[in-house]
């Protein structure tokens, strides 16, 4: 390899690591502040679908993206209201729970999209978000363009990503909520409602998953495909571990995995001979070990998946 | 002499749980600048009667006076309001955050933005005010106990309680950091607090409290000052007067073989003795039982005797036979038998039939194991005959054992310890929580056991049913023997002042 095919493959890496990263990052964020509260929710991956597919069809139907984006996130509420009925209220099963979610939004999203759009040789597209350009920022030379020159969601999310740090760490009610995934009764006995905090973390995390699904199919791809999140809600949940429930932490986790993905398209077309499969697989794998690595270290909130079942 | 209000007067509290009546009417006061010693055996109803004052019960009967004025106490939160505070013996706090962030859990009186050097000022003033120092940046999985619990007494005076109850307080301490504990107290005690420590340590009595309540089963058995009041009279107080002895018809005849004990103890993992160096011999046709008030390393005697709990030196010969290597597996197979106390944890697997639960100890023999397969007839047939010796109520043997009822459990539990070929038999308060039908069918069947020449090593919290049932008692205290009566010397106050502590140091 000469030099020049090393600048353009980090350049190219560079370029493309943030796009890739984002969705994950959005719902990683959110699952953050919900296994903060305790509740882990492996049902990111079926709120995703379903955020991409609504998110979709609103923005198809009235070209009106705010719309789009919103309509997407309450989705991811809704559904993850369910999760908090049979998990919080109901006191079942977490992972049980989760996993019928993600089932559910896995087949749900397919039916919605087939039975609205039907199955055609072109499938339907939107205009995905445009780059927002800051100026002066983003003409700073090879930088400029692909740090200062994000859709706006970005920025929006860069924005979260501080006001979550500082929510949990720096707030009282970080502190409650932090409390509530450590030990409910200590918080109930230090007169915080445990139930509260668990379903307004839960909603939050639904929430942003469902942004993040929309993520997909509004600002990357354009359109709609079957099991188009292929595992990254199970990553964002994963990354969640390899960020030790820190947001800057999870926010570099999705960071590395977006460079991995844009890595594996680029090896892809400089090295055909090895298998597509191959590449594909290489994002998830790097996951895999990340947290084999870093993650066995982690310290969980001590109630996470246990739900909070009151003495007497 | 100018006689002092109350400032806290709770007056005939009642409360009843299912099958037990913890608080038969008790009257308790607080009064100011004084620690309150609530003495009592286990299970008296002493914790039961704080948690009601903390607003963790809500009484059945019975009232609440703050400075004479009568108040309903709804939850913690209201008796936070109240002024009163309560450290239970499992701590309420979050190991993995510091001790100022704890201290800031669920405060009020910050809106949003959480300012730990606010809180940290805040914090050392009242540290400096009552003289209970401890590190505020130090991860509270980084403390000892003694430090845990001062951050749970800062939590406390933080928010601002006048009265501050101290659930058994002393029983994870070191020696020392009981010392430190007692200094804190007396100071708290001098800034104007008062204090109730709930224990059943008579020494801590005498040496910290200025006024003691004692109670009984649930009633209020004697009420002074500690400085009028002697040991005896409080021994007395605490485990009643010899009631007449139930006398069950007793074999005597000679058999042989033995279970010796010799020099057995247990370490805990910070090397403090818990079983310290304890010997006993137990015959066959003989109920050998200790007495100890809980925690004095009785169970894990028993325990580690079964196997469950590994010893740090000493012997265990049962029949010639050194069993302390041995897997409980081998141990079972020798012909030790165990009732323990979780009879549905330990004693039964609860999700599973009566017919297989019968078999727990024997399903690797035969007739019940035949060419490798279960033999259901003859665990049916086994299990038949253990529900009719023992009028167990139960439909029949397929009957899942967590759908019948404590005392049937129990029943049928030792039935199967004593329809199969036990010799030496280990129980923990066989009789705990029973019914008089019930109770008297298991203490009625541990006789019959022991006149046809078993053994049996009881431990029971109810010093009467030793004294009915033994033909020896050892007193445990500490971890140590303490002292031994035969059956004819059996005298329930000196084998009660033994078990407090009396003249030992």
């Amino acid at each position: 390899m000469n030099s020049a095919l090393i600048i353009s493959i980090i350049t190219t890496v560079l370029i493309g690591m943030i796009p890739r990263a984002m969705p994950i990052f959005a719902a990683a964020i959110g699952e953050t502040v919900d296994q903060a509260a305790g509740t882990l929710n492996l049902g990111v991956e079926g709120i995703m679908l379903m955020g991409a597919i609504i998110g979709f069809v609103v923005d198809y139907y009235t070209h009106n993206l705010v719309l789009a984006f919103l309509t997407a996130g309450f989705i991811g509420i809704a559904f993850s209201a369910i999760h908090g009925i049979v998990s919080i209220t109901m006191k079942l099963d977490q992972v049980v729970s989760g996993t019928a979610l993600w089932f559910i939004g896995w087949g749900l999203s397919g039916v919605i999209y087939a039975s609205i759009f039907g199955i055609s040789s072109i499938p339907p597209t939107v205009l995905t978000l445009k780059p927002v350009y800051i100026s002066y920022l983003s003409s700073i030379p090879f930088f400029g363009k692909f740090i200062f020159g994000e859709d706006p969601l970005v920025y929006i999310l860069i924005v979260l990503l501080i006001v979550v740090q500082y929510f949990l760490f720096h707030t009282k009610q970080g502190l409650n909520l932090r409390t509530v995934g450590n030990d409910p009764r200590v918080a109930e006995v230090m007169g915080v409602n445990p139930i509260l905090y668990r379903y307004a973390a839960l909603l939050f995390g639904g929430f942003m998953a469902g942004i993040a699904g929309a993520y997909l199919t509004l600002a990357i791809v354009g359109s709609f495909y079957f099991d188009m999140t292929a595992g990254m809600g199970f990553i964002a949940v994963a990354l969640v571990y390899f960020g030790k429930w820190n947001p800057w932490r999870v926010f570099a986790g999705t960071l590395i995995f977006g460079a991995v993905y844009v890595l594996y398209f680029m090896m892809e077309s400089i090295y055909p001979v090895i298998p597509y499969e191959f590449y594909q697989m290489l994002p998830y794998l790097v996951t895999l070990v990340m947290i084999l690595i870093i993650g066995a270290k982690a310290r969980a909130p001590a109630a996470l998946t246990l739900p909070y079942i009151k003495e007497g | 002499m100018e006689k002092v209000e109350p400032i806290i007067k709770m007056q005939g509290i009642v409360k009843t749980f299912p099958g037990v009546i913890a608080n038969n009417g008790i009257d308790f006061e607080i009064y100011p600048n004084e620690i309150h010693a609530l003495l009592g055996e286990n299970g008296a109803g002493k914790t039961t009667l704080m948690n009601i004052l903390y607003g963790l019960y809500r009484p059945d009967k019975g009232s609440i006076y703050v400075y004479g004025k009568k108040v309903n106490i709804r939850n913690s939160l209201d008796a936070q309001k109240l002024g009163i505070g309560m450290v239970h013996q499992h701590f309420s706090l979050i190991p993995s955050f510091t001790v100022l962030e704890n201290i800031a859990i669920g405060l009020k009186d910050i809106r949003i933005r959480l300012n730990l050097d606010k809180i940290r000022e805040r914090l050392e003033k009242v540290m400096s005010d009552y003289k209970i120092l401890v590190n505020p940046d130090k991860k509270v999985e980084e403390l000892t106990v003694g430090e845990m619990q001062r951050v749970e007494i800062l939590k406390l005076l933080f928010r601002g309680a006048n009265v501050l109850i101290l659930d058994e307080p002393t029983s994870a301490l070191t020696p020392q950091e009981v010392e430190e504990l007692f200094k804190s107290l007396r100071s708290l005690v001098s800034e104007g607090k008062s204090v109730v420590i709930i224990t059943h340590k008579l020494y801590e009595v005498f040496e910290i409290s200025d006024r003691i309540t004692v109670l009984k089963q649930g009633k209020v058995t004697y009420k002074g000052l500690t400085s009028k009041t002697s040991q005896d009279v409080l021994i007395e107080a605490m485990i009643g007067r010899g009631v007449n002895i139930t006398e069950f018809p007793r074999e005597n005849k000679n058999y042989e073989g033995e279970m010796r004990v010799e020099g057995l103890s247990i370490y805990d993992n910070k090397r403090v003795p818990i079983v310290d160096n304890v010997s006993f011999v137990l015959k066959k046709g003989e109920i050998l039982g200790i007495a100890a008030v809980a925690g004095n390393g009785e169970k894990e005697l028993i325990e580690a005797i079964f196997g469950l709990r590994k010893i740090s030196s000493g012997k265990i010969i049962m029949d010639n036979k050194q069993i302390e290597g041995m897997s409980v597996k081998q141990r079972i197979d020798n012909g030790l038998g165990y009732i323990p106390e979780e009879r549905l944890t330990k004693g039964v697997a609860p999700g599973l039939t009566l017919s297989l639960n019968s078999v727990l100890h024997d399903h690797w023999h035969e007739p019940y194991l035949k060419n490798t397969v279960l033999n259901e007839s003859e665990i049916k047939k086994f299990a038949k005959s253990i529900i009719g010796k023992f009028n167990v109520a139960a439909k029949s043997e397929n009957v899942l054992a967590k759908n019948l009822s404590g005392g049937n459990i129990q029943k049928f539990i030792v039935g199967r310890e004593l329809l199969r070929s036990v010799k030496y038999l280990l129980a923990v308060n066989p009789t705990g929580g029973l019914d008089i039908g019930a109770t008297e069918k298991v203490r009625n069947s541990i006789m019959e056991f022991r006149n046809n020449g078993g053994a049996v090593l009881l431990y029971s919290e109810d010093l009467d049913e030793l004294l009915a049932l033994c033909d020896r008692i050892m007193v445990m205290y500490r971890g140590r023997i303490v002292g031994t009566f035969e059956r004819n010397n059996f005298d329930k106050l000196k084998i009660g002042a033994l078990m407090l502590g009396k003249g030992i140091s």
